[in-house]
């Protein structure tokens, strides 16, 4: 019903896949052509040094999402069991994880980034994602728990439970599936985060070392602010397309569950 | 969050002590974990900071130097032990790219502007976000009021970096209505649009929220007797419900501060103004160790200071909050 929302981002990726395809590395330059405005042969113009933006765009574009969709599914699969299970199993197991996502949720993501980023001499994106990761998890576990409070109570658990099933089924079978709308509104929410964060994290200089990512677009976009504006906006538009995509298209699975 | 308390009958005094006594401490603990964390960052993963620092070129000679300077050659619960006292006395070293220089007196520097925008930003976002809520909420736009809760919604879900290159392209090349980024007469008026900016999507936050916490609240009784009494829709909204939707509101600005603290960062960048952020930046590009973690555990601590800040004013405004008298 709802997946519609799916199509901005398929038109995103889509897009940007076929591009990046078509189009050489984006590193390569027409120095003749440097800040050129968007024409025939360079639809959204050129940026320093005459890279094509719209290769350097897809590219980045392509990364992003790649980044955001590792994030999303790693924290999803920890966090999600992680917090249906400590629902199923009540008592102090249950207490501790609602304190540690209380806790891992208070920091700030692109803080602790920056923190932990200025003591690796040359970030590559597995550290990017191993720090986005640790704080990932935590709103995944939020959700499932809170989800996992309902259904604990619910009569075919209960019914599943006195047919004999062991914790671990019921929470495979009956609990997990039962979470899927939840959860995936929040990988949405943790993709579109992450892509903002990695382009934020190279527009501040702190990136993939000579990396192609949304924040060097945007970097490139304000250093040239008066002689060649379309950089800047093509930047800016690429990371709102590609964030509210993602965010839009974590809703399409999310039936009943429709936040109003 | 309120600290529940488990005598009903505790001395309103005593309970205030105890109740800010448990956030330091809580504080405390946070920024300490933050520090140590940075510390075994730096020291523990893979690359030397002296080779960081002097590069490939080094020789052993300076690496050693280098070393000893920093205290890298001692054993690491020594070198921690140093760290702690030095944390506790605010000595973090002397800055390497200028001698002369302490690390705690450039964060010193830094921490003022920082400390400005994302204040002004705080109390720019609360007003625009609270006045939305209300006029969202209240009965002054009539049918039109849900385009306050578009509105705010389709900002909340903008991200700042995408929106505030673009205003700053159109208010600054465009419209010429404010100075150019970095430029040093911007003063006050640099400072407000910068904060201004950055105060966005926490108004936007504030604005949803706090309009869906004062519509659940204007079912309440006390709203239908203020009323009742004859009190004007401005005086039921901003001093009735108002005060009963703080907590959610003020839960919002508390969850939202770490974003702001990211966006000052992104700013000070965008805009080439002096702050923790671009001490943070500029440290680490030269590879200058004690200050950018000096400056990484002040930004920590600014944070967890803020947070505390928003939790105590919950407490001090909404009295369901501070346990006690709300329990029941």
């Amino acid at each position: 019903m709802s997946r519609w929302r799916l199509v901005p981002a398929a038109a995103v990726v889509g897009l940007s896949a076929i591009v990046a395809l078509r189009s050489s590395a984006p590193s390569h330059l027409e120095l003749e052509s440097a800040w050129a405005s968007p024409s025939a042969a360079h639809p959204l113009g050129c940026g320093e040094a005459g890279v094509d933006l719209l290769a350097l765009v897809s590219h980045a574009t392509l990364r992003g999402v790649a980044l955001a969709a590792a994030v999303g599914v790693v924290g999803m699969l920890v966090g999600a069991p992680l917090g249906a299970g400590a629902a199923l199993a009540r008592g102090r197991l249950e207490r501790a994880v609602a304190r540690a996502c209380d806790l891992v949720q208070s920091i700030p993501t692109f803080l602790l980034a920056l923190s932990v980023l200025s003591a690796v001499r040359a970030p590559t994106r597995v550290h990017l994602a191993v720090v986005f990761m640790l704080t990932a998890w935590a709103p995944f576990a939020r959700l499932a728990l809170a989800e996992g409070r309902v259904l604990r109570a619910a009569s075919f658990v209960e019914a599943a439970r006195a047919l004999g099933a062991t914790r671990a089924a019921v929470l495979a079978k009956h609990v997990l599936p039962n979470t899927v709308g939840v959860v995936a509104v929040q990988l949405g929410a943790t993709a579109a985060a992450v892509v903002v964060s990695e382009a934020a994290l190279a527009f501040v200089g702190f990136g993939v070392q000579g990396g192609v990512s949304l924040g060097g677009v945007l970097d490139q976009g304000v250093a040239s602010m008066l002689r060649a504006p379309h950089v800047l906006l093509v930047g800016a538009g690429a990371v709102f397309a590609t964030s509210t995509s993602l965010m839009v298209a974590g809703r399409a699975l999310d039936g009943h569950h429709a936040r109003r | 969050m309120g600290q529940p308390s488990r005598e009903g009958t505790a001395r309103p005094l005593a309970q205030i002590a105890r109740t800010f006594a448990g956030r330091l401490f809580e504080g405390l603990v946070v920024v300490w974990l933050l520090a140590t964390l940075v510390f075994f960052a730096m020291r523990l993963l893979p690359g030397d900071p002296a080779a960081l620092v002097l590069g490939d070129q080094a020789t052993e000679a300076d690496l050693a130097a280098l070393r000893s300077r920093l205290g890298l050659d001692a054993p690491i619960h020594v070198q921690y032990a140093h760290f702690l006292r030095g944390l506790v006395t605010l000595d973090l070293g002397e800055s390497l790219r200028r001698p002369g220089t302490t690390a705690a007196a450039r964060v010193g520097l830094a921490l003022g502007p920082t400390a400005a925008l994302a204040g002004v930003a705080v109390v720019l976002g609360a007003m625009l976000g609270v006045g939305g809520a209300i006029l969202g909420a209240g009965p002054w736009l009539g049918r039109r009021r849900a385009w306050v809760d578009r509105v705010a919604t389709a900002l909340a879900a903008t991200p700042l970096l995408a929106l505030a290159p673009v205003v700053t392209f159109v208010l600054v090349i465009r419209l010429r209505v404010i100075p150019l980024p970095g430029d040093p007469e911007a003063g006050a008026a640099g400072l407000l649009f910068a904060s201004a900016l950055l105060s966005l999507p926490l108004a936007a936050q504030v604005a949803r929220i706090g309009r869906a916490a004062l519509a659940e609240v204007a079912k309440a009784q006390y709203l239908t007797v203020a009323k009742a009494k004859g009190g004007s829709d401005g005086r039921v909204y901003w001093l009735h419900a108002l005060p009963a939707a703080s907590g959610p509101i003020l839960t919002v600005v508390g969850t939202q501060l770490g974003a702001l603290l990211g966006g000052a960062v992104v700013l000070e960048r965008l805009f080439d103004r002096p702050g923790l952020g671009t001490l943070i930046l500029d440290a680490y590009a030269s590879r200058d160790l004690p200050v950018l973690q000096a400056a990484v555990i002040a930004s920590g601590a600014l944070f967890v200071l803020a947070q505390q800040v928003a939790s105590a004013s919950h407490a001090a405004i909404d009295p369901r909050a501070r346990g006690a008298k709300g329990a029941a």
